[in-house]
């Protein structure tokens, strides 16, 4: 009775036993057939060790393609929380200000953390410490502001 | 977006009760003078409307003393607005100090506690009234008058302030020339050496104060352009729309007497005392309206924007 492919392969893994590999090893003397489905899953099985060892991009501008690609969204995601910042700054300025109000706190080019720092002081002197604070809560729920490596903070 | 709708309810909606009052009042008083003059004037209606004009105004002022203390109790000492609110709150105080003087201890009904205790002294329930005018008066404007100093220069210091253009200048030069008309009618009555009552040596002291508060009102009126339509600007620019009916008040109880008698003087006056009242009430309530929403804010803020994930590209 010829061994099965699981069998085979769990021989070719040296984890089929001891008692149970000496009989497949009896076998596999006398039946060419077995003998030519065991090249064949061994050959498979390199080359599939070959395939995992290999890296998913090989070259060098590949890697670099990745790492860049991440930095990009990191400072993407990055740049989007401030855009996001800004707007509600601005949302807000606007609620209890006033449109024209904004050119107050946002002039071009202003970092998003300057425009905090103004929009914060203006809300503390009109509405209070406290409101000023709620405010500002407001503005930083559920704004995601980790910082990318290497950059400054908000 | 999602916007939270609008129910009255709680003190958010101060401003828009208030407007509500407002309106109401208006609109029952302006049909009590068509009905009046349709009526061919057969009718007084000077004593009817005067009794609930004075009610509804100290009843305005107590509302407007409470929204600014609930102001007051957000800034705390050393905050730069805090001595402008507790100016603010001392004005608001005058005038419902005033209204409770003038309508509960200075008159001669039967709840005054004075009358029924039996306390009033010859002269009494006239100087408890004079002291409501000055409360009112020259006392609440110089109140205000500092605190608007304070607020401007606050405004100015974030880059609100505008210089006045020369159309503001014309405006209180219009309250200006009507404080010189005042004085000099004044003083030619004493020339000719007719009395001047108490009740207007106390409006005349309260005038210079008040072209002060109107070039405030001015400077204030150009902040409030340079801010928007906010809240807070809503709240500033009720003091400045409070001060010009003040002025207007002033400048119609002067005009109208000196072109026709027929006009319920008093009728008009108590027309324009009310909006005075309320529109003051309405700046500590647009602050308290802010001052709510920052804390319990409704869910219409902008939608987040979409975080951009580049492409796998080199």
């Amino acid at each position: 009775m010829h061994p099965r492919s699981a069998t085979l392969i769990a021989f070719c893994d040296a984890e089929a036993g001891a008692g149970r590999s000496r009989r497949i090893a009896r076998h596999l003397s006398k039946c060419e057939q077995c003998r030519q489905q065991l090249l064949r899953i061994q050959s498979e099985k390199e080359e599939l060790s070959a395939r995992a060892a290999a890296p998913a991009i090989d070259s060098r501008p590949g890697l670099a393609a990745v790492r860049s690609a991440i930095a990009a969204w990191q400072s993407g995601r990055h740049g989007a929380a401030a855009s996001e910042l800004r707007a509600r700054l601005r949302w807000q300025i606007e609620t209890y200000f006033g449109s024209p109000a904004v050119s107050v706190v946002e002039r071009p080019g202003i970092p998003a953390e300057e425009m905090l720092g103004r929009a914060s002081e203006i809300l503390e002197v009109f509405l209070g410490p406290g409101v000023a604070e709620a405010v500002k809560d407001d503005v930083f729920r559920g704004l995601d502001l980790a910082e990318p490596a290497g950059e400054t903070c908000l | 977006m999602k916007r939270k709708t609008n129910n009255l309810e709680g003190l958010e909606s101060a401003p828009q009760w208030i407007l509500m009052f407002l309106g109401a009042y208006l609109v029952v008083h302006l049909i009590a003078l068509y009905v009046w003059n349709t009526a061919g004037r057969a009718f007084s209606i000077q004593g009817s409307s005067d009794g609930t004009s004075a009610l509804s105004v100290t009843a305005m002022a107590a509302v407007d003393l409470w929204l600014c203390l609930l102001v007051l109790r957000s800034f705390p000492a050393g905050a730069p607005l805090r001595r402008a609110w507790m100016l603010i709150t001392f004005a608001a105080a005058a005038r419902a100090a005033s209204g409770v003087l003038a309508q509960l201890l200075g008159t001669n009904w039967l709840l005054n506690p004075l009358v029924w205790a039996g306390h009033v002294k010859p002269g009494l329930i006239d100087q408890i009234r004079r002291s409501a005018l000055i409360a009112d008066g020259p006392v609440r404007l110089a109140l205000l008058a500092a605190a608007l100093l304070v607020a401007l220069r606050v405004l100015r210091k974030f880059g609100f302030w505008v210089r006045p253009s020369t159309a503001d200048w014309a405006v209180s030069a219009i309250v200006y020339l009507f404080t010189l008309c005042r004085f000099a009618e004044a003083g030619a009555a004493s020339l000719a050496g007719r009395p001047i009552g108490t009740e207007d040596w106390i409006s005349l002291a309260g005038l210079p104060v008040l072209c002060v508060l109107f070039l405030e009102a001015m400077l204030l009126r150009r902040s409030v352009v340079r801010m928007g339509n906010g809240l807070i600007s809503m709240c500033w620019a009720a003091f400045m729309c409070g001060i010009f009916l003040t002025g207007a008040g002033e400048l119609a109880a002067w005009v109208i007497p000196h072109y026709s008698h027929a006009w319920p003087i008093e009728m008009i006056q108590s027309l324009a005392r009310f909006p005075i009242a309320a529109v003051f009430a309405l700046a500590p309530a647009c602050q308290v309206a802010a001052q709510r929403r920052a804390r319990n804010p409704p869910n219409d803020q902008p939608e987040d924007l979409a975080t951009g994930v580049p492409a796998l590209v080199p």
